[in-house]
């Protein structure tokens, strides 16, 4: 009985506000949909970048004279921002540049006649792309390096772009889920200033604290579900009509992610809602005198 | 079954509503709070309700110390408390049944003590037939026995009343006095803040005069003015003889004629205990 009421009580409210109700979904909505969309692009970013970064190295030249070659491999390789460093011989150095100049005869006739000239190197890949300054810097100083190159610029501006963007979409997110936090209280508080005259009597009768306010925190629990979940529905929706529509993008950008991120961040979203929904109706029901004792 | 020890009320505006009062109303009393507006019969009420806290003393309410309850459990107080005020207080978009049910549901009472209880205190203020009307259709004096159903449905130990006939013409108020004395029959310790001269000095119970916050007469079977300074209640006044239990059906039957008698005159003779007959051991 005490649960079927206080569950009646709790959609009763949302039933006779509607519209103020309907203001505090959509608030989680766009909340929650920016945040998720920002997880679904971070997600499909991270997976490019990821593949990219496969392919990108800071190369430092050796000196011919140098000998502990595999010394300091190891060393570099215990670097904290290296994942993983690869020997090139000066044979397989020759290999890789007959291989890349093949379409241009002048380079390669220049590396023919002197094949010396190729030097051995040691192929560094970075934990992070933002890594390649500090790598660049600690190769230089390596003894037996003699010069250090790195790919291009353009990957360190990518990852600037993709952690500027995701700062941006985090601080939108946070400030619209205050917004919806706030939203939540309002509507909460409008409920309860509806019922005074109920809430009043059922204080003079004797119902308890929780029975008074189990109602406006389900209420405020049931807008942050409701928001989550079409943001959630909305988001995942999208994706995969973006990933459909897309499938002629060129083959080095990749718009597949797990459904496994998809589900766990979905599930998560949804857990946010509740809680800003709760947020909301707690701080409504700690300010407000109607239902306090 | 109150008792209120050196009780001083400030409110924030620093007016001073409740002087070192000291008051103790034993089980089954009824008493009658008087006084001009002002004089502190409110903040008694409230602070008996735990609707206020004092500033100093103490005050104890069906053997709890209320001034001294955490808040997590004034609600369980609350639930021995029954309250009735001038302005009855129903909820408006209620029918009269689920007002006086609302009392029961909201403490988490089962539905089948609602199904009996309900059309039993219906039946106790004479509104059996009306059960399905809404507050607006009923007049004055039936919307406030919907409100002391709702006081009562509970079966509380003490029933509060504020001016509960502060609105009503004389007619309506002896019916509603009727009902207050009915419960008070059932061993229920009614105190009621009053304006109204004609109901104290035709019921003859024990006064409460205040004046300025202070307790300046305390009168066992009193009127509202000072004429007579005699019997004055002792400390720890005895407690009234109690009535038939208000389950029995002749009993209600009678209750239920008290809509055809509320025009009658208050009379003495017919409506009013003149005589209390003081039973010893008294709950204080």
């Amino acid at each position: 009985m005490r649960i079927t009421y206080v569950l009646n009580e709790a959609f009763n409210n949302i039933r006779r506000n509607g519209l103020v109700v309907l203001g505090a979904v959509l608030a989680v909505f766009v909340s929650l949909f920016l945040t998720f969309g920002t997880l679904i692009f971070g997600e499909i970013a991270r997976v490019n970048t990821e593949r990219w970064q496969e392919d990108v190295r800071v190369i430092g030249f050796i000196r011919t004279d140098f000998r502990d070659v595999e010394d300091l491999r190891v060393e570099i390789e215990s670097w904290e921002e290296v994942d993983a460093v690869i020997y090139y011989s000066p044979a397989e150095a020759l290999d890789e540049a007959r291989e890349l100049f093949k379409d241009d005869p002048r380079q390669l006739q220049i590396i023919e006649d002197d094949p010396s000239i190729i030097p051995a190197s040691l192929r560094v890949r970075p934990v992070d792309l933002n890594d390649y300054d500090t790598i660049k810097q600690r190769l230089t100083n390596s003894p037996g390096v003699s010069d250090v190159i790195s790919a291009d610029e353009a990957v360190q501006q990518i990852a600037a772009i993709r952690d500027g963007l995701r700062v941006f979409f985090w601080v939108l997110a946070i400030a619209l889920g205050v917004a919806a936090v706030a939203l939540i209280a309002n509507t909460i508080h409008m409920a309860i200033y509806a019922r005074r005259e109920e809430l009043e009597i059922m204080h003079l009768v004797g119902a308890s604290n929780w029975f008074v306010r189990t109602p406006f925190l389900i209420e405020g629990v049931v807008e942050g579900v409701l928001g989550s979940g079409i943001a959630v529905a909305t988001g995942i929706g999208l994706y995969n009509l973006a990933r459909d529509r897309l499938a002629d993008l060129p083959e080095f950008i990749n718009l597949t992610i797990d459904n496994a991120f998809l589900l766990r961040w979905g599930l998560l979203m949804i857990g946010f809602g509740a809680i800003v929904g709760i947020i909301g109706s707690g701080i409504s029901l700690a300010v407000h005198k109607y239902v306090r004792t | 079954m109150i008792r209120l020890h050196n009780v001083t009320k400030v409110y924030d505006n620093s007016v001073v509503a409740v002087r070192e009062v000291g008051l103790e109303v034993a089980k089954g009393e009824f008493v009658f709070l008087v006084g001009p507006s002002g004089s502190g019969k409110s903040t008694l009420l409230r602070l008996m309700m735990r609707e206020e806290k004092p500033d100093t003393g103490e005050v104890w309410v069906a053997g709890k110390h209320a001034s001294a309850l955490p808040s997590w459990k004034v609600p369980h107080l609350r639930r021995s408390i029954g309250t009735v005020f001038q302005d009855f207080k129903l909820l408006p978009n209620k029918t009269v049944y689920e007002n006086v049910s609302f009392a029961l549901e909201v403490t988490g009472r089962s539905r089948h003590i609602v199904r009996t209880q309900v059309p039993q205190v219906l039946k106790l203020v004479g509104l059996s037939n009306k059960a399905d009307r809404q507050p607006r259709q009923l007049s004055g004096g039936e919307q406030q026995r919907v409100s002391i159903a709702r006081a009562f449905v509970n079966r509380p130990l003490i029933l509060l009343a504020d001016e509960p006939t502060g609105n009503l013409d004389p007619a309506t108020s002896v019916g509603i006095m009727r009902i207050l004395d009915r419960i008070n029959r059932t061993g229920t310790t009614v105190v009621m803040a009053t304006h109204d001269h004609a109901i104290v000095d035709a019921m003859r119970r024990r006064v409460v005069q205040l004046d300025d916050g202070r307790v300046i007469r305390d009168q066992r079977s009193g009127a509202y003015e000072i004429r007579v300074q005699s019997n004055v209640a002792p400390p720890g006044a005895q407690p009234r003889e109690t009535g038939q239990d208000l389950a029995e059906p002749d009993e209600t039957q009678e209750l239920a004629a008290v809509d055809d008698t509320a025009d009658l005159e208050l009379s003495p003779a017919t409506t009013v205990d003149d005589d209390p007959t003081p039973v010893p051991g008294g709950d204080a």
